[in-house]
């Protein structure tokens, strides 16, 4: 169930089907007419134009990959570790009465 | 060879992922166009060119898998960026809230130091006052004899009207010793000697003697010179309200002002 999702994934970021497209059809063009100036030739090569410069778009806005995998797993780890310092910190402070403070 | 391939992986891993994936992508749309140039030039030429087309096909196959690999690994740093978020959100709370502990401890350390530097200061009244103790009987007989002069309080029979006053009025003052400079003829009485000296020592005219009748008939022995204490008993006192009674009437007078 896992793999499906993952495999949808990588089909929407890949670029061979279009590729796939654009050289089925000129190939099944060449064999039929011999004209390479068609609409359709240009309107499957747009299309891959699109979406190359959507992918790009789509990167640049992508939050969280300024750095590589492994400084960010660093960085986490760090504030994690903070977290927990400042929790144990917190809860030191919070507990510590060095006064019998009478309940009224 | 090896040391290549490890130089350029580690220059790989160092690249940011945003910068990996816009160079794939780069790579991805150079090599696209390469291929399809190349098959629209090798269907008008007569003789097909498959070798580098396959090379083309080949890197652009791969450049692909390596793109999704990438994107991938973007869409995990994403997950990770916004646990990153709620870590640095959860941060700034603990932040705040040392700073009010520490804010809190700062303002309970000055209330001590205050209430122990007070409490020290307490302590050493305490000891000073322990020092010179007196006994309550001692004090009670000096508020005594200081207040027997009516000058706290005045007597019991005053009324208003009455002229005794619990300060030296002007014939007192005129009595003295700065008044008598001025008056030649009593000089040679009571020159260099203060009046209470002149009437311990009998020599003052009787007319001053009511002058100092404004105390009270019952002051305490120990205020005046033994042997006078019967001088100021009670049958002088119609004497000495007279006198007074007439030095009220002086008008130059301004300190007897009668209310």
């Amino acid at each position: 169930m896992e793999t499906i999702p993952l495999q949808q994934e990588t089909e929407d970021y890949s670029f061979l089907p279009l590729i796939h497209d654009i050289i089925k059809w000129c190939e099944t063009f060449d064999v039929l007419r011999m004209d390479k100036d068609s609409p359709d030739v240009h309107q499957e090569l747009n299309k891959l134009k699109t979406k190359i410069q959507e992918t790009r778009e789509q990167i640049l806005a992508m939050p969280g990959i300024e750095t590589n995998l492994e400084q960010q797993q660093q960085q986490l780890q760090t504030l994690t570790e903070q977290v927990h310092t400042k929790n144990q910190l917190l809860h030191k402070y919070k507990g510590l009465c060095m006064f019998d403070i009478p309940k009224a | 060879m090896r040391s290549a391939r490890s130089d350029a992986n580690m220059a790989a891993s160092e690249k940011s992922t945003k910068e990996r994936l816009l160079s794939t992508l780069d790579d991805l749309e150079v090599l696209s166009r390469e291929l399809i140039e190349m098959l629209a030039l090798s269907r008008s030429q007569k003789p097909p060119q498959s070798g580098e087309d396959n090379q083309v096909l080949e890197l652009l196959v791969q450049r692909d898998g390596e793109f999704q690999q990438l994107m991938l690994q973007a869409v995990e740093q994403g997950r990770l960026q916004q646990e990153m978020l709620g870590l640095d959100k959860e941060l700034e709370k603990r932040d705040s809230d040392i700073q009010q502990l520490q804010k809190q401890l700062k303002e309970a350390e000055h209330i001590l130091a205050t209430a122990v530097y007070q409490a020290k200061e307490k302590l050493k009244s305490i000891e000073k006052a322990r020092k010179g103790s007196i006994s309550s009987e001692e004090i009670i007989k000096y508020a005594h004899r200081i207040s027997a002069s009516n000058a706290v309080c005045a007597p019991l029979n005053w009324v208003p009207g009455d002229p005794r006053r619990p300060y030296p009025t002007d014939l007192e003052m005129r009595s003295g010793m700065l008044g008598q400079m001025n008056n030649p003829s009593n000089n040679g009485n009571v020159n260099g000697h203060l009046p209470g000296d002149a009437l311990a020592a009998g020599r003052l005219p009787d007319i001053l003697t009511s002058q100092y009748l404004w105390q009270s008939t019952d002051v305490s022995m120990g205020m005046l010179p033994p042997h006078h204490g019967n001088e100021f008993g009670p049958g002088h006192n119609k004497e000495n309200e007279d006198d007074v009674e007439a030095m009220s009437t002086d008008t130059s007078s301004s300190s007897s002002d009668s209310d």
